[in-house]
């Protein structure tokens, strides 16, 4: 009985030790910075989906790799002896690739809703430059290149939008960028070009006040032309009775200067001649005095300076006449009307009633307010 | 009986010390990165980048469980193994879905290429319609301007979609579309108005010259 309880006892005993020993053990032995491992695995999981990857790409490299280096240490230490394993550095980079991932994240969202904002106000300001390109300048004579570039311009703004409305802001800026370059360039180069043939509105609005008082004066009609606007007026006594969309060379912009320049002419002139049925080939004709003394003078000048060929001929043959409502700028120079709105000028007209074309009658900030 | 005693107990630890050792499920992880690497080549971050992040996130997760055993004096490789085997198995249908989502944006672009070849054949038939009066026109000359940048943005989307670039040619030719269309319409509305305007004219006389009619000059 004696001896039983002895071994009893000291079974009891080894049991107890090994348990003590195996514990301690586990008491000494390093512990790896699995929460702090696992914080900062989803605050960077989370930086991803909120974009950071794109937004606040540098913030985000650097979280990622901060990471990747803590696994990498972790790896190290993992191949040591358990004992003599030290995690210090895992922590820490674990810490840092947390902290970062969470700026990434803080920073991408601003700069996303930023980004959003901004291309949303881009885009219609662009869309608004398009559309006063298209308003203003539509029928305005343009190189080849410069409706290329609007064209280009316009497109790269549809593509800008589709990129924009998919969500991916970067690729749309890009667009976007581009298509401002190119569309508020043509815009300002226009505007400038505009403001340059707007220097002679001091010279058509006299020409303008003069036809309607001298129409005042004599009661009579008066004709006014306004290329800018297509508009071709019939005055009586001072008082506008009639107003008709007109179509105008294909060069309208500036003044007329030699024949076959598709420009319509610009300055005071008187109907000369009346036609109809097979005498013209447009329905109804008015034929101007076109070139007048002023226009005759100017020619010479040019001649003279060499601002013209050699070979130029001051060309005439300028009228009002009927075959318009194509909706474009199509004559050689001429002011085209409707058939029916030609009926109506034909009759009232006479020989010797005053016909005034002029750039505007609306000065440039009156044209671009509207 | 002492020696039986102590061999037993012995015994006992050893059989405790090895079956808390177990080994790191290093086929089921390769297994896995080679999936999840699958679905990369599948453009599975172009076409369901929300689904390869998550089982890229997985498989972060994983790694760092094994570590975490690994930091451990008895480690215990078995919820992993099983975490080892979903993973793999979402990877596969992340391919999966890359793949089927490759297809329908590829079919997207396809449909719309033929569409926009067929407004652009349109388009060319129309404009020859159009109003053009003596000269020409500056709304003739945009509209043909606009034409041109579409025939070349649908070339740059083809090359884009012979390269595999589904996403891509998918933006730009949704972009070309749009601006077909709206010339389209364009010039619909032109070629209506002068229709509209323009009353039917007497058939053309033989042409007698005019009495009295300056010389044309302009």
């Amino acid at each position: 009985m004696r001896k039983i309880l002895r071994w009893l006892i000291f079974i009891l005993s080894t049991a107890a030790l090994i348990w003590l020993v195996i514990l301690l053990l586990i008491h000494i032995t390093p512990l790896p910075p699995e929460d702090e491992m696992t914080y900062a695995r989803q605050t960077l999981s989370e930086a991803g989906r909120g974009k950071a990857d794109t937004y606040s790409k540098k913030l985000y490299s650097e979280a990622k790799a901060d990471y990747d280096s803590a696994m990498a240490i972790w790896r190290r230490e993992n191949k040591r002896f358990l004992f003599f394993r030290h995690y210090e550095k895992v922590e820490t980079y674990a810490k840092l690739s947390a902290k970062t991932a969470n700026q990434a994240n803080e920073s991408s969202e601003t700069n996303s809703s930023t980004l959003k904002i901004r291309l949303k106000d881009k885009i219609d300001s662009i869309t608004k430059t398009a559309y006063n390109i298209n308003k203003f300048f539509g029928r305005y004579p343009m190189p080849t290149e410069i409706r290329n570039r609007i064209s280009k311009g316009n497109f790269l703004l549809q593509e800008g939008e589709v990129a924009y409305n998919k969500g991916q802001y970067l690729p749309a800026n890009t667009k976007i960028t581009e298509s401002e370059y190119l569309l508020t360039g043509v815009y300002d180069n226009a505007i400038a070009e505009l403001k340059d043939y707007f220097k002679s509105f001091s010279t058509w609005k006299q020409w303008t006040q003069s036809a309607i008082d001298e129409s005042k004066k004599s009661r009579s009609y008066s004709i006014i032309v306004d290329k800018f606007s297509r508009k071709c007026y019939v005055y009586l006594r001072g008082e506008k009775k009639y107003e008709f969309e007109a179509e105008l060379g294909r060069n309208w912009v500036g003044d007329k200067r030699r024949m076959g320049d598709l420009a319509t002419p610009e300055g005071n002139y008187k109907i000369v001649n009346k036609f109809h049925g097979k005498e013209t080939e447009y329905y109804k004709s008015l034929s101007l005095d076109y070139p007048n003394a002023r226009d005759k003078e100017r020619f010479q000048d040019e001649m003279s300076k060499g601002t013209l060929p050699a070979w130029a001929k001051i060309g005439g043959g300028i009228e009002i006449h009927g075959g318009g409502g194509k909706g474009v700028d199509w004559t050689e120079g001429c002011i085209a009307l409707t058939d029916s709105e030609i009926d109506l000028v034909y009759n009232i007209a006479k020989v010797g009633t005053p016909v005034t074309i002029v750039g505007s009658i609306k000065n440039i900030s009156q044209i671009l307010d509207n | 009986m002492k020696n039986k005693v102590l061999m037993g107990l012995a015994a006992l630890a050893i059989v405790a010390f090895l079956s808390s050792c177990g080994k790191v499920p290093q086929a089921k992880i390769d297994a896995t990165n080679a999936a999840i690497d699958s679905a990369k080549v599948a453009e599975a971050s172009v076409y369901v980048p929300a689904e390869l992040a998550a089982v890229q996130d997985s498989m972060k997760a994983i790694n760092a469980a094994v570590e975490v055993q690994k930091s451990k004096m008895f480690h215990k490789y078995g919820p992993i193994a099983l975490k080892l085997d979903q993973t793999i198995v979402k990877a596969r249908q992340v391919t999966a879905d890359a793949v089927a989502k490759k297809a329908v944006v590829k079919k997207e672009v396809e449909t719309l290429m033929t569409d926009i070849k067929a407004v652009n054949e349109e388009n060319a038939k129309l404009f020859k319609k159009a109003p053009r009066g003596k000269e020409g026109a500056q709304v003739l000359d945009k509209i043909k301007a606009d034409m041109a940048t579409i025939d070349a943005s649908v070339v740059e989307a083809q090359g884009l979609y012979d390269k595999g670039a589904y996403m891509d040619a998918d933006t730009k030719i949704k972009a070309a579309k749009a601006s077909a269309d709206s010339i389209n319409a364009e010039l619909k509305e032109a070629i209506a108005k002068v229709t509209a305007k323009q009353p039917a004219k007497p058939a053309a006389k033989p042409a007698a010259k005019p009495a009295a009619k300056p010389a044309v000059k302009k």
